[in-house]
């Protein structure tokens, strides 16, 4: 289906579910949000050097609901884009996404959900774009469940869509502010083969002294092996808090999802390596305003035989509204030189300016890379970015301009600019 | 075949449970929409602001969006999708996860600079070695077919 039929087949079933399903006249809201996106840079063509580029790019989610209230509810998002310039740049001079339209129904009583249509379903093992329906709901005092079926999203540009199927589904055990324990499962078929089965065990306990656990492992089911385990532990002391964890991947049952994987993770499927994560993250406020952010992170190579290391520290002053400031110092300790590198990055937000000002909000980034050993002869790259925006129409119109520079090893002198305009309009129905 | 057999039992049973037990309400029921920071007359920037860390229905501590909530979010949203749509629509969880998108997240919102989304600055560099260091990490968002688009051009 072109794209062009696709979002004309989108727009009708918008439409009908607008128009054509019994909603209650109570309150019913529709809500429109679009962000339409003009970039303009320059890059090599096949036929032309320095040739302009002008993407735009549009941005629509459409939302029906009684917000807040069970029942009937419609979702729908999706992006295009159009080249004004058409200048080989891009493969296809239109492309777009349906990343979800959803009919949803909620329940009044124990938290019943229904979803149908195209979804995203992030549960236990699954981190999957579903054509198909979802069901969750309590299963009395200490369970719930949910289960799901349909068409994978992922696959559809891999021998067509005959024969793909998606199935899963997690159960909980839970006591309501102590502990949750789910079981996930997940099956994806292509062209009616085997393409990835996978189970999984999920947990979250509340334990003495304010310690949480969250853990996470994944059964591969067709090697017959754990590709991953993820578990990590949130406390304070004081006011410092932190946040250990511990992860651990088998390259071969972690990237080996048959035909739902890709390159180049099909080739690291391959190699037979198992790499082991330690590190934590610390948070420490400072007084009303600053934070004071500490990473480390340790990575072990069980086949290379080596190990990297990561380290980042970070100050961040937070003011009214979204008002930021932050500075940032990253090193990472490779396991060769080549995979050296430090960052230095300085950002800033700011939207308490004088109602006398022009502009409504400012921000700016700046990011400064250091590579140990030079990529194409270059060993240092600098991003700058400088944004603007001011709201119209009592806030349901945003402008933004924003532009950055970049110096790095892809592009010497790289500008680039985009002017965005964000509408949201909600109505009553 | 034997074992396709038992889940396929299971997730039947489930299936029926689902059905039958709908009604069986387990007392944790959430409102479904947050009240907005205008609703309640001020910001809402941290859960335990106004509920305890271990409340009844939901320990609310462990959803605090503080300085590390952007790459420590996985675990509690995966459980907890729910508290997430109260206050997110899936919009906004697919500016960074979704299957297909030819704008990474911080370009998309280029001035945003206070919501820290990865990939800002030079990430087609720095990428090459992240990605050697930790795959893992890249495989969650670009792993499957249509999602390593972004990768086809160069990998292949």
């Amino acid at each position: 289906m072109t794209m062009t039929k696709r979002f004309g087949l989108l727009f009708c079933l918008g439409l009908f579910v607008v128009v054509g399903l019994p909603w209650p006249v109570s309150a019913v809201e529709l809500t429109v949000h679009s962000d339409t996106l003009l970039r303009f840079f320059e890059r090599d063509t096949a036929t032309e050097k320095d040739a302009t580029v002008l993407p735009v790019y549009e941005y629509l989610q459409l939302d029906v609901e009684n917000p807040g209230e069970p029942g009937l509810a419609f979702h729908l998002s999706g992006w295009g884009r159009g080249d004004l310039a058409d200048n080989d740049y891009y493969t296809d001079s239109t492309a777009g996404e349906l990343l979800y339209a959803y009919l949803e129904y909620s329940g009044k009583l124990a938290r019943f959900n229904a979803r149908a249509g195209r979804q995203y379903v992030f549960e236990g093992v699954a981190n999957e774009s579903v054509d198909g329906l979802r069901l969750s709901s309590d299963l009395g005092r200490y369970f719930s469940g949910s289960l799901y079926l349909g068409q994978p999203v992922a696959l559809d540009s891999e021998q067509g869509r005959s024969g793909d199927s998606i199935y899963g589904g997690r159960l909980a055990n839970h006591l309501a502010g102590k502990y949750e324990l789910g079981l996930s499962y997940k099956k994806i078929n292509n062209d009616s083969d085997d393409a990835e089965e996978m189970a999984g065990v999920d947990i979250s306990a509340y334990l003495p002294y304010n310690i949480n656990l969250y853990g996470f492992s994944a059964y591969n089911i067709e090697s017959e092996a754990f590709g991953e385990h993820s578990y990590e532990l949130s406390f304070s002391v004081g006011s410092l808090s932190l946040r250990p964890y511990f992860q651990k991947f088998q390259y071969e049952d972690y990237f080996g999802t048959g035909a739902n994987s890709a390159n180049p993770f099909r080739f690291l499927a391959d190699t037979g390596e198992e790499l082991t994560v330690v590190g934590t993250d610390l948070t420490l406020p400072v007084g009303e305003a600053w934070t004071l952010v500490g990473k480390a992170k340790h990575y072990d190579y069980q086949v290379l035989d080596d190990s990297s290391q990561y380290y980042s520290a970070q100050a961040i002053w937070s003011g009214e509204g979204n008002s930021q400031f932050g500075g940032e110092f990253g090193y990472m300790n490779g396991d060769a030189a080549q995979n050296d590198y430090y960052l230095v990055r300085l950002d800033s937000y700011w939207d308490q300016l004088p109602d006398a000002c022009p502009i409504a909000f400012v921000s700016g980034d700046i990011v400064y890379v250091g590579y140990d050993k030079a990529i194409y002869g270059e060993d240092r790259s600098l991003f700058v970015s400088l944004s603007v925006g001011k709201k119209f129409m009592e806030d349901a119109l945003t402008l933004k301009l924003s532009g950055d520079y970049g110096s790095d090893p892809y592009f010497d002198d790289d500008l680039r600019g985009m002017l965005t305009a964000s509408y949201r309009f909600a109505q009553a129905l | 075949m034997r074992t396709n057999h038992w889940i396929g039992m299971g997730m039947s049973l489930l299936l029926l449970s689902l059905a039958a037990c709908a009604a069986l309400d387990s007392g944790l029921q959430l409102p479904l929409r947050h009240e907005s920071a205008a609703d309640l007359g001020q910001s809402t920037e941290q859960c335990t602001d106004c509920h305890d860390a271990r409340g009844e229905k939901l320990a609310f501590g462990s959803f605090n969006h503080n300085e590390v909530w952007g790459t420590a979010h996985r675990q509690p949203a995966y459980q907890q999708e729910r508290v997430c749509a109260m206050c997110h629509q899936t919009s906004f969880c697919s500016d960074c996860h979704a299957t297909r998108v030819e704008l990474k997240p911080s370009l998309k919102n280029q001035g945003e600079t206070y919501r820290q989304m990865p990939h800002r600055g030079d990430y087609l560099s720095r990428h090459r070695i992240d990605g050697r260091v930790d795959p893992t990490s890249c495989f969650r968002c670009h792993g499957n077919p249509k999602a390593a688009r972004t990768c086809v051009p160069c990998h292949g």
